[in-house]
């Protein structure tokens, strides 16, 4: 049994992955989950990068690593949830909501894998794929087969913008009197 | 950049991780064995007067919405870098005009949400 | 036992030699840090008619070992109210982006090594080469952010806290900036990796205009003629990214005592200086290599150089590492000239008010960013039809 550099990455990080992803549920304290969901974004940007797709890892590096958490964790520190460690909150409401929200998602992740399991399993790793040549591949199709999905996704990030700033004016609330 | 090439990178931070970890370990050990310990001394660091630490210190809003609008221009800047790439090739194939109009209406609409945010003053400090 | 293939290298030697290298990489940007210190000192003495550190060993070279010595022997202290594992890992998270950065960028030509009864070698002068260079290291400097808030967070003191806060909103105000100056490059070049983008450089100044090629022989292919404005904006962005002056503001001993690294002493204070020049030290190559030929030598190819050398040492290994180095010092004159740009800086401008700061970035620098990549695809659109 040879153990190559591909499969070494893929237990690495697998591992790593599972084990942050873990943490984000075990961690009692919400800056602890921040940062170990932080570290799952990191090692699903190495997973990607280990099947040769480049740029999307660098997109998973750069928006979800380094702009979604970091908003996340700015947010979280910066109000000190202490007293606040129970935010999680018990109750039969609550677990039954938990309960079909996980349901859900197995649901959800199930089908996605029964749905992909047919593509997936016969197709194998290219041994070696440049990023330039791949990110021009997705740019053409980006930019030509789904282009239209493309320009919505455009208004719908104007939308966001706007929407933000929005909230972000309205009188009232907790802090008003600041 | 064979389909490992990562490994590399993993084995460097590996060793800039524990590079550190020794030092900050080494310095606890070869630091002065007598430690003079006072509560003053390991007080927060104020100016003089004793601290004020209360938890839930109240921040501008901001701070968190600088955060969101960064998050969303970062998106609309990772999509130019493939069409960027790109475009130099579809300029030699005859496809520059339709890849500068695409990009054309998604800069247009980047523009809008940034004229928006200087006139709504969501990004003025003062 | 499984058998372990690390594709690191054709043989155990060349993977070794790999690995070593890397940590040559890592220990190259450690020791720039006492060096530059000094640099910084000495010369913002000169600037200000003082002498700075001259008693230590020659011209006080030996100032800065006296200073790690003294870093690694002081009290270990650690704030009572602080996190303590934020408060350690911290300055150790502080490290990486620059290293990791920095390994990636190529700082001299390929050369093949061979011998008779080993190799052929390939060594690149880089730690690796991932063909995505330009995405990794913006992904990588923008986990940066996460040491400062770890640290703020960690020593429970209400500067560091603030600190933390200005320094993260800067950085990613910034960042912005930074990889919006870069779609430029993007078009002009095609590519992400550094290694080509470098090679595309060689050469005089080649364009094409009205659909025909144009050779001004008198100037080199570089970025810094296709793209003047990006190499500012880059350029100054780089300075926030680094929390150097003008843009010291989460540091702002007026206002902030030392802003995150407040509670921080000793040799962890050091590690967080090692990530600030790590961080010029990576702004200042790339600078080098997206808009002043990298290694590149105007006038003269590698295989020229190459030739040279050999009719002095004769054909082979040597002469193949007397080109590299060669050319890694061609490299490293113009990153040195920079980093002094960096330092001399410092001493020139005033710091900014943060409210002018946050203006500066969003609504000058973000702005004519987007009217730089907008021009660019409009003349590049224009000069090729």
């Amino acid at each position: 049994m040879t153990l190559t550099a591909q499969d070494l990455l893929f237990y690495i990080l697998g591992g790593l992955s599972l084990a942050s992803a873990l943490g984000v549920l075990l961690m009692t304290n919400p800056i602890y989950s921040a940062l170990c969901l932080a570290l799952t974004m990191v090692s699903l940007a190495g997973l990607y990068a280990s099947m040769q797709a480049w740029f999307v890892a660098g997109v998973q590096l750069i928006v979800y690593a380094g702009a979604v958490m970091v908003l996340f964790v700015m947010v979280l520190m910066l109000f000190d949830l202490k007293s606040e460690i129970k935010a999680f909150s018990r109750g039969a409401v609550a677990g039954f909501m938990k309960l079909v929200a996980v349901g859900l998602m197995t649901g959800a992740f199930l089908a996605a894998i029964y749905n992909s399991a047919d593509t997936l399993l016969g197709t194998s790793l290219a041994a070696h794929v440049d990023g330039t040549v791949s990110t021009k591949a997705l740019a053409q199709l980006l930019f030509g087969k789904y282009v239209f999905a493309f320009e919505a996704m455009g208004v719908l990030l104007l939308i966001i913008a706007i929407g933000a700033v929005a909230l972000s004016r309205i009188e009232g609330g907790t802090h008003a009197d600041e | 950049m064979s389909s490992g090439a990562l490994l590399p990178v993993l084995i460097l931070a590996v060793m800039v991780l524990t590079f550190g970890a020794l030092l900050i370990v080494g310095t606890g050990l070869l630091g002065p064995r007598k430690v003079i310990k006072s509560a003053a001394k390991e007080m927060p660091y104020e100016c003089g007067l004793p601290g004020q630490e209360t938890k839930d210190t109240k921040v501008s809003v901001r701070f968190y919405l600088t955060a969101i609008l960064f998050i969303l221009f970062d998106i609309e800047i990772i999509f130019m870098y493939p069409w960027a790439i790109q475009y130099m090739d579809s300029l030699k194939d005859g496809s520059g005009g339709y890849m500068l109009g695409v990009m054309g209406v998604f800069v247009g609409l980047f523009v809008i949400g940034l004229i928006w945010e200087v006139k709504s003053k969501a990004l003025d400090w003062k | 036992m499984p058998q372990i293939q690390l594709g690191l290298g054709v043989d155990s030697t060349e993977t070794i030699i790999n690995v070593i290298k890397m940590f040559a990489l890592f220990l190259l940007m450690v020791q720039l840090v006492p060096l530059l210190v000094w640099v910084e000192r000495r010369g913002s003495a000169f600037i200000q008619n003082r002498y700075g550190p001259n008693r230590v060993g020659p011209l006080g070279l030996l100032q800065l070992l006296a200073d790690a010595v003294k870093f690694l022997f002081k009290e270990e202290f650690r704030p009572k109210k602080g996190v303590a594992f934020m408060y350690y890992f911290a300055p150790i998270m502080a490290l990486l982006p620059g290293a990791l950065s920095f390994a990636s960028i190529p700082l001299s030509v390929p050369i093949t090594l061979q011998g008779e009864n080993w190799g052929p070698y390939n060594f690149v002068l880089q730690g690796y080469d991932l063909g995505i260079g330009i995405v990794f290291i913006l992904g990588i400097s923008s986990l940066g952010v996460y040491s400062l808030l770890m640290a703020g967070w960690g020593s429970s003191n209400k500067y560091s806290l603030m600190g933390a806060l200005r320094a993260s909103a800067q950085a990613i105000s910034y960042e912005l900036a930074l990889s919006l100056s870069l779609v430029g490059i993007l078009m002009v070049y095609g590519t992400f990796s550094f290694t080509e983008i470098v090679a595309q450089q060689q050469g005089p100044l080649t364009f094409n205009f009205m659909g025909q090629q144009q050779v001004w022989s008198f100037l080199p292919n570089w970025g810094i003629f296709y793209q003047p404005l990006g190499a500012l904006l880059f350029f100054a962005a780089t300075f926030a990214e680094a929390n150097r002056l003008p843009f010291d503001l989460p540091e702002a001993e007026g206002e902030l005592v030392a802003g995150f690294h407040t509670e921080y002493a000793g040799f962890k204070l050091l590690m967080f200086y090692i990530g600030e020049y790590g961080h010029m030290l990576v702004a200042s190559c790339l600078l080098a290599t997206f808009y002043f030929g990298g290694y590149n030598i105007p006038g003269v190819t590698p295989a020229e150089v190459t030739a040279f050398f050999a009719s002095y040492v004769g054909e082979g290994n040597l002469s193949q590492i007397l080109t590299a180095v060669t050319y890694h010092v061609s490299l490293l004159l113009r990153v040195l000239l920079f980093l002094w740009v960096f330092i001399h800086v410092r001493w020139t401008l005033p710091r900014f008010r943060y409210d002018q700061l946050m203006d500066l970035g969003w609504k000058t620098m973000l702005p004519w960013a987007l009217f730089n990549a907008c021009a660019t695809a409009v003349i590049l659109w224009l000069f090729q039809s």
